[in-house]
């Protein structure tokens, strides 16, 4: 089922050196339209600093990321955000002195197409444009059930309410590719729950998403495909079951005993529910 | 935007009439004060914009308003340009300039956005000083006038309406954008620029772009002061005053349209009633009233205020 999809992104011989440190090494991986591709390792597996490469946050050392062919290593931040690849961060990152609404109307910064002539001015256009940005964020507020704050500001929001922000804000941008830093951590089970729904219902508009997250019971269920890194290096990459199967990876991550619940429970550190 | 757009356009009409109809009323040492008060608070409206909305420390706003004043006059008196070509000249001077500061500053944040911002005001001190008859040296450039516009003289209350014109362009103009998409950007800027360029946020440009603006603005403020008196000298552009406007934006609330206005008028008030008193120690109050609401209101009287009305909502 996954194979026939047609491939987004496709990363190949993606490295990252800190001095003589191999952070990601020769990684290669393809993601599918509306594909939930999970990145699980260890610790210092070099998840995030993946993450960071992909947004432009740290130069590659080699490799390449192509997404619909087109090359997205060497463009800055702002450039691989506007082509369709966006974020949420491992720690929130609210905007902290704007409300929600103006939160998440800052994840639309690239879709705006007037230019500041026109809104000076009060064009039609850009008022319009003002106006269907404002409507969008208010469906997403809502989509991420956050309704009742719209007006609120930031700072009033619990963490596992500033997660659901960080996904609007970034489904704002009209992503092709959402990418989620280990959304489920710190949070409720309820509230890993609804997020499961919202990753959910994000695929089912045909976005892409990769997500990195240590609770297993949040990922297997979500993902289509997993892939394993270890010490910077691709170890495994299949459907949940296989990953679940998988010496290498059960050696190296999952842990032995317990298999995949005990991994789940010990490293989200949240109470069996 | 808030409320109905009648209530909102009859406001508007309110303070622009209120403004518009005080310098024929006023005394004229009163008016003298009353227009320096008008240009500080415009002062304060655009560099509210660039501390307080886009988070740049900058200490060269009042360097921008320097470069206005004089330019204006230099092209009008010495250069022999009409007074359309001068004015048009000298905003694109300011604009030129402030573009590379700002272009050389977006790498700097904070402490060294300051310390660059205030080396540049501190370089057109010395211009100032040492430019001989070109600025007039130490003792500024005087004995110059506004010349006719279309045969008419403007001066006297109907030129403090040039100031009110200049100040509520400039608050016209930064609250339309600030409530936009340039707007929300500015302040992603100032709050997490490395979440701001992830949702795909220019941060360079936005800082270069809300510099040149609020710095054009400032150059304008300061070409309708440099006719107040017919005198420009460099101490007026200096840092003391960069500082005092700092303070004013601080006090007020920084990121607030109101509070800059507040903070304005009531520290420029308050200087040009205890000046006289106190004479130079007035300073010495305006710090301590500063550290004050750095540490206990660090969103300034507006802040302030609006704790008070949401503890009076609450308590009904």
């Amino acid at each position: 089922m996954t194979a026939a999809r047609k491939s987004l992104i496709e990363v190949r011989g993606l490295t990252k050196r800190f001095g003589g440190l191999i952070a990601v090494d020769g990684l290669d991986f393809a993601l599918g339209e509306g594909e939930v591709l999970g990145l699980i390792g260890p610790n210092g597996a070099g998840k995030s600093t993946t993450f960071n490469v992909l947004t432009g946050g740290y130069p590659a050392s080699a490799g390449s990321v192509r997404l619909d062919g087109e090359e997205m290593l060497g463009l800055p931040p702002h450039r691989i955000a506007a082509r369709g690849i966006m974020r949420t961060f491992q720690h929130n990152m609210p905007f902290e002195g704007m409300s929600v609404a103006d939160n998440v109307l800052v994840g639309a910064h690239a879709t705006m197409r007037s230019g500041l002539i026109p809104v000076l001015l009060g064009a039609g256009a850009a008022r319009m444009e003002e106006r269907a940005a404002r409507k969008r964020a208010d469906e997403l507020i809502d989509f991420v059930g956050l309704g009742e704050f719209r007006d609120a500001a930031v700072t009033t929001l619990s963490f596992g309410q500033g997660r659901l922000l960080e996904t609007a804000r970034a489904l704002a941008g009209e992503p092709r590719i959402m990418l989620f830093d280990e959304p489920a951590a710190g949070l409720t089970p309820s509230e890993c729950d609804r997020l499961a729904e919202i990753v959910r219902g994000i695929a089912a508009r045909g976005i892409s998403i990769l997500l990195i997250e240590h609770d297993m019971r949040f990922l297997l269920p979500l993902a289509d495909r997993v892939v394993v890194l270890n010490f910077g290096r691709k170890i495994a990459d299949g459907a949940p079951d296989e990953i679940r199967a998988d010496p290498a990876v059960v050696d190296a991550y999952l842990g032995e005993a317990g298999g995949v619940g005990a991994a789940a429970g010990s490293r989200a550190g949240r109470p069996d529910a | 935007m808030g409320g109905a757009p009648a209530q909102w356009w009859l406001r508007w009409v309110a303070a622009t009439a209120a403004l518009c109809v005080l310098p024929f009323v006023l005394q004229p040492y009163e008016l003298d004060l009353y227009r320096k008060l008008l240009f500080w608070v415009a002062l304060a409206v655009s560099y509210n914009f660039l501390f307080g909305i886009t988070g740049q420390m900058a200490l060269s706003h009042f360097a921008f308003a320097g470069i206005g004043g004089y330019t204006v006059v230099i092209l009008l008196t010495q250069a022999d340009l009409g007074l359309g070509p001068a004015i048009v000249a000298a905003l694109l001077l300011a604009a030129v300039l402030a573009f590379i500061v700002s272009f050389a500053a977006t790498r700097l944040e904070g402490f060294y956005l300051a310390l660059a911002t205030l080396a540049f005001a501190q370089l057109l001190i010395i211009v100032l000083d040492e430019g001989g008859t070109l600025t007039g040296g130490t003792g500024g450039l005087t004995n110059y006038a506004l010349p006719t516009v279309l045969g008419l003289r403007i001066d006297g209350p109907w030129y403090a309406l040039v100031m009110v014109g200049v100040l509520l362009g400039t608050l016209a103009i930064l609250l339309r954008i600030d409530r936009s998409w340039f707007g929300r950007a500015c302040r992603a800027v100032r709050d997490n620029s490395e979440a701001a360029a992830a949702m795909g946020v220019d941060v360079a440009r936005t800082k270069i772009v809300a510099f040149t603006l609020t710095s054009v603005m400032a150059a304008a403020a300061g070409m309708v002061y440099a006719f107040f008196d017919n005198t420009v000298n460099p101490p007026v552009f200096g840092i003391e005053n960069a500082f005092l406007l700092l303070f004013m934006v601080i006090v007020g609330g920084s990121g607030s349209h109101a509070g800059a206005i507040v903070g304005a008028v009531l520290l420029k008030m308050s200087q040009d009633i205890l000046e006289p008193v106190v004479g130079h120690y007035h300073a010495l109050g305006f710090g301590i009233v500063v550290v004050a609401a750095i540490l206990f209101q660090p969103k300034g009287l507006i802040g302030a205020w609006d704790n008070f009305r949401r503890r009076m909502k609450a308590r009904r």
